[in-house]
């Protein structure tokens, strides 16, 4: 038995391949559109395009004060898929938040009681806030995505999708005409009185955008970013030491939201082969 | 010797066996070819047209087709000969209009989901939640959808009592149900760095329901209270379509929140119920972020319309 089985099972084995290798043959069958890009005679919306922006926004979750902005953005896009860009950002007005009326409203409007010692005036806690006075940065971005959509099944336009990081400047400003005294190094202020943080704050940026394009050189963009610096928005003791000054700055996230025009130059755009 | 003849002699069967296996559609597909211009002239001239002369014979096969999921078993194993006997057919592959990438109408999603609340600065919660939902079309639906949160509190609110020596009335969600319907308006693709296509679509969705919360209360030892409180919520999201049965999902979902938060002059240790009756009621926004994935169920569709 055993004699027959092993010429048998040798037989088997060198056999096999020769049967199963015309099968994968089968499976190697190749497509035309093997190695093909996803789209053909594609409209390059972006490669080697410059682009224009212009637009408006606000800060969103804000401590105390949004920012309402106008911004600008100036870009090149070395292919359809990366770009280089030059941001700015310049707050027109602040809006106060539904946390800083509900603070305010619980302070006393002059000196607190002898209870409430550790409570400031609302007008002594109104003196050491900050605002974003402008933001200037450049970025890479990446448009991984872009494509074609329907709306209702009418409206067809083309659109991208886009992330990019970089490198900002923030300008911090006080948020009202009295103003504590700025922070410095160390002892700025007792946590009584604080300090404002003012000043230029270096930090990165992110986020991410879309544009939807009315032609093939216009496009509506709308854009959320994350300014991170390091800030302390309220001036007041953040690490417990009784005092406020540069010490209590943290990095602090600002978060933005922007709608507006881009511009692509030249006007006509390429076509992928 | 004689051993060795034999192990020669099966070794050549089964290669022989092998060659003619291999060589067998070639023959079956000679009939398919020879048939290919009468269904041609019978149906097919304007997919086959349109996808130009070198795609006659694949689109003869294909244009008849009006189904794709049954296709996918009986198609492939049918057409599996036709297929590989000639490289002509892969020009099957190109299309002039790709049909949509996933139908949904009559089909149920489940989606499991989680999230994180958005719009308030000194409590946070995240979301783990679960989206039933029954597509009447493509584009129409309605669901139930369940929530669970957990609360966590952000550093702001840790600071405001040793900045402005004041502790916050904050509430917490516990659980929520709520009826929502949706509505699909915009359809889309993309190509991932030119590689790879993607479909999606982004939906508006609206519903009611309730959620549950809870005071925290001010002074830790203070009895807390629940809350009933009816929610309306308000959605825009979207999906993107991976595979015949599976999706991602994201959607920015606002629910606004009736509900009754700690007097702010609670004397200390009142009551459960006098604090309730003494609560104040107040509209909250709740602003989540959800990503989850959907898993449609039956998990094949058919195309209704020809390719």
């Amino acid at each position: 038995m055993k004699r027959i089985a092993l010429p048998f099972l040798f037989a088997l084995i060198v056999a096999l391949p020769a049967v199963s290798l015309p099968g994968v043959a089968h499976a190697q069958r190749r497509s035309p559109l093997a190695d093909a890009p996803a789209i053909r005679k594609r409209v390059e919306l972006r490669d080697t395009r410059l682009e224009f922006g212009v637009g408006a926004g606000s800060t969103i979750n804000q401590t105390f004060y949004h920012g309402v902005l106008v911004n600008g953005h100036l870009g090149f896009h070395f292919n359809d898929w990366l770009s280089v860009a030059g941001i700015g950002a310049f707050n027109v007005t602040s809006l106060s938040t539904g946390f800083h009326d509900e603070l305010q409203s619980s302070l006393p409007p002059g000196a607190p009681e002898a209870k409430d010692f550790r409570a400031p005036s609302a007008g002594t806690a109104n003196a050491s806030m900050n605002k974003i006075s402008a933001i200037f940065g450049g970025q890479l971005e990446v448009t991984p995505f872009a494509g074609k959509f329907a709306a209702l099944g009418a409206l067809f336009a083309h659109y991208d999708f886009y992330v990019f990081g970089g490198g900002v400047g923030v300008n911090l400003a006080a948020a009202n005409s009295t103003s504590a005294p700025a922070c410095t190094g160390t002892h700025s202020g007792d946590n009584d009185s604080g300090c404002t943080v003012t000043g230029l704050k270096v930090g990165g940026t992110f986020g991410a955008g879309f544009h939807t394009f009315f032609n093939n050189f216009l496009a509506l963009n709308v854009e959320l970013r994350d300014v991170m610096i390091k800030d302390n928005p309220s001036g007041r003791d953040v690490n417990g030491d009784r005092s406020s000054d540069n010490r209590d700055l943290t990095w602090t996230s600002h978060l933005m939201a922007t709608i507006g025009l881009a511009l692509y130059l030249p006007s006509t755009a390429g076509i992928s082969p | 010797m004689k051993r060795s003849a034999v192990c020669l002699f099966v070794l050549i069967a089964i290669g022989m066996s092998g060659t003619q296996g291999f060589a067998a559609p070639a023959k079956a597909a000679k009939p398919a070819k020879e048939a290919a211009p009468d269904v041609d002239n019978a149906e097919s001239t304007d997919a086959a047209g349109a996808a130009g002369g070198a795609a006659a014979v694949g689109d003869t096969v294909d244009a008849l087709d009006l189904s794709d999921a049954k296709d996918k078993g009986s198609d492939e194993a049918a057409g599996a000969a036709a297929v590989k006997s000639s490289t002509t057919l892969s020009w099957q592959d190109i299309v002039v209009v790709p049909r949509k990438r996933f139908l949904k109408s009559g089909r149920f999603e489940f989606s499991p989901f989680t999230g994180i609340s958005l719009n308030d600065i000194l409590i946070r919660h995240y979301v783990f939640g679960l989206d039933l939902n029954y597509f009447f079309s493509n584009a129409l639906w309605f669901g139930l959808q369940g929530t669970y949160y957990v609360k966590a509190l952000t550093e702001r609110e840790e600071l405001i009592g040793l900045q402005y020596n004041r502790i916050p009335t904050l509430n917490r969600y516990l659980y929520g149900a709520y009826l929502n319907a949706g509505y699909a308006p915009i359809y889309g693709k993309f190509a991932l760095f030119n590689k790879s296509i993607l479909h999606w679509e982004i939906f508006a969705s609206a519903g009611v329901g309730f959620t549950q919360t809870e005071i925290i209360p001010r002074i830790p030892g203070d009895a807390t209270f629940k809350n009933q409180s009816i929610t309306p919520d308000f959605a825009v999201g979207g999906r993107f379509f991976l595979f015949d049965s599976l999706t991602i999902n994201y959607a920015f979902r606002d629910y606004l929140v009736l509900d009754k938060f700690e007097n702010t002059n609670r004397p200390e240790k009142q009551s459960s119920a006098d604090a309730k009756a003494a609560a104040e009621g107040k509209l909250v926004h709740n602003v989540m972020f959800y990503v989850g994935i959907g898993v449609y169920l039956p998990t094949k569709f058919q195309y209704k319309t020809p390719r």
